[in-house]
């Protein structure tokens, strides 16, 4: 059974002005994140979602984590519907989005961790010795008992990871998950992604980086307004040179980087 | 069962840990109590000992009104807060995504925001009694039956406060209405019989005016459960009606927000 299966997905997001809005200029109207989209991931599999800013990569993942319902079609992860069965759904999907600042700000890095491995049903007994694979796993383990408030952005996206592998998902999703990262971490990270796939983990990793998408994915997605423009796998010994300019040339934007050479 | 104590230790945990590292907090909570009873005690030694609403000084009947107001409005709003400041920060769409169903979750974490509250109040009360010699004669047991009943009623009313957040962003808004409107029409300050007829009859309607009626009675005047049976059953209907509608109004109000993708919008 597919580890996730998206079936003809439709999402379009309304804006509704202000009730006074000719006090300012609200745009109103809607915006189409997602149009059709059908794929699926394989257990084990690793997915980059690759598009421009707003090309639906970020509702994708929000979709599959239940946070997003959709409007048309259907998100299943493991036979399970996110609109009819999104409990066990939770409780086989992890995820880590862009949003730096989501957790307690008083509490350490281990406090919370703690408290979401709580919430996500990780027993008392585990959850010391998950807690301190997890901190490893992103290189936390120094800062573990210091609160978080005085984190850096890139400490913040290693404990946005730590939490979602705190409970060791089936279905990891990570949104521009090294964005903030130094490159050792970075490429420690990678190590960390194709361990987990060997594990049996499904991930898809919205991602803007193609040294990343062809470093750890097995194949690609690429979403342009909301369509999906292509689904297929990464080639042997595709760099990231060759990905960019297929990402150009399907995209049909224009590298301003490579004109300057 | 388990998982949910574990899950309820987890919120009470973090509340406590981020309480005790906000240092002054407790202090600043403590001296504010204080002041506040001075300046009840004081309006009550101006007005006179000959105003004696329901029988009791005024001090005391002023100390059981304030409290417990404070009680429902600090909970209601400390419970919003932490619902406006998880979307602020991108926390609640992260704790929706948790295995803990999202109305367990907003339960669980209403029970640790009411519980703090309920810390204060009974500080209150204390200080009342030992600083500025409000004289009590308790039933306990009364006052046990009165809070149960109490703390459902201000769960739902932190509840609905949620769902108006989340589905509209705008719960501080009708809270502050609604606490001004709890403020006149449920006796906090003086007895309803004082209200134009027609606000006194919509007081009736208010499950507040029972809460703050039948804790004078229990904790002021000693009354058994069987002789305030009346307010207690009162009590006990405005529970068991709001409670599950508040529950349904924010299952719903999730829903629509994952549909519409508002979870996270403040």
């Amino acid at each position: 059974m597919d580890a996730v299966v998206f079936q003809s997905v439709s999402k379009t997001f309304r804006h509704r002005p202000a009730l006074f809005n000719w006090l300012g200029r609200e745009r109103g109207g809607e915006t189409i994140a997602l149009k059709d989209v059908s794929f699926s991931a394989a257990p084990a599999e690793v997915l980059a979602l690759l598009g421009p800013n707003g090309s639906g990569k970020t509702t994708t993942l929000k979709l599959i984590s239940t946070m997003l319902l959709p409007d048309a079609g259907s998100v299943r992860v493991a036979g399970c519907d996110t609109r009819g069965d999104s409990g066990l759904v939770r409780r086989r999907v992890g995820i880590a989005i862009a949003t730096e600042r989501s957790f307690f700000p008083r509490l350490s890095a281990r406090e919370n961790l703690d408290f979401f491995a709580a919430l996500d049903e990780v027993s008392r007994r585990e959850r010391r010795e998950r807690i301190a694979e997890v901190l490893s796993e992103t290189g936390l383990e120094e800062q573990s008992d210091t609160l978080v408030m005085k984190f850096s952005s890139g400490m913040f996206q290693r404990l946005g990871i730590a939490r979602a592998l705190v409970k060791r998902p089936a279905v990891l999703l990570l949104d521009e998950p090294t964005r903030s990262m130094d490159a050792a971490t970075t490429a420690h990270f990678w190590t960390t992604i194709r361990a987990l796939a060997k594990q049996k983990t499904t991930i898809l990793i919205a991602t803007h980086n193609f040294a990343e998408a062809t470093a750890v994915a097995d194949r690609l997605l690429l979403l342009h307004h909301g369509e999906l423009l292509a689904d297929r796998r990464v080639l042997e010994h595709e760099n990231a040179d060759e990905l960019r300019s297929f990402y150009f040339r399907m995209t049909g934007e224009i590298d301003e980087a490579a004109l300057r050479i | 069962m388990t998982s949910t104590i574990d899950k309820l230790q987890a919120i009470l945990r973090r509340d406590l840990l981020t309480a005790v590292r906000h240092r002054s907090g407790f202090v600043v909570t403590l001296v504010g109590v204080f002041l506040e009873l001075a300046a009840f005690y004081f309006l009550s030694r101006a007005i006179g000992p000959g105003f004696r609403p329901g029988g009791v000084e005024y001090f005391p009947f002023l100390l059981v009104g304030t409290g417990l107001y404070t009680f429902f409005v600090m909970s209601a709003q400390a419970f919003l807060s932490s619902v406006q400041e998880a979307q602020q920060t991108g926390t609640l769409e992260v704790l929706m995504t948790t295995s803990t169903a999202p109305s367990e979750l907003i339960i669980l974490s209403s029970i640790s925001a009411f519980a703090r509250n309920l810390v204060n109040l009974a500080i209150y009360v204390f200080a009342g009694v030992a600083v500025f010699r409000a004289s009590i004669q308790a039933n306990f047991f009364s006052c046990a039956l009165v809070l149960v009943f109490s703390l459902a009623i201000a769960l739902a009313l932190g509840i609905a406060a949620a769902t108006l957040q989340v589905a509209f962003q705008k719960g501080s808004s009708v809270l502050w209405l609604l606490s001004s409107g709890l403020w006149l029409l449920s006796g906090t300050m003086f007895p309803t019989q004082s209200l134009p007829r027609p606000l006194e009859y919509v007081s009736r309607m208010v499950p507040f005016s029972y809460a703050i009626d039948g804790m004078r009675r229990a904790l002021l005047e000693g009354q058994s459960p069987a002789a305030m049976s009346g307010t207690l059953a009162m009590l006990a209907a405005f529970a068991l009606v709001l409670l599950p509608l508040a529950l349904i109004a924010l299952s719903l109000s999730l829903r629509r927000a994952r549909q519409n993708g508002t979870l996270s919008y403040y």
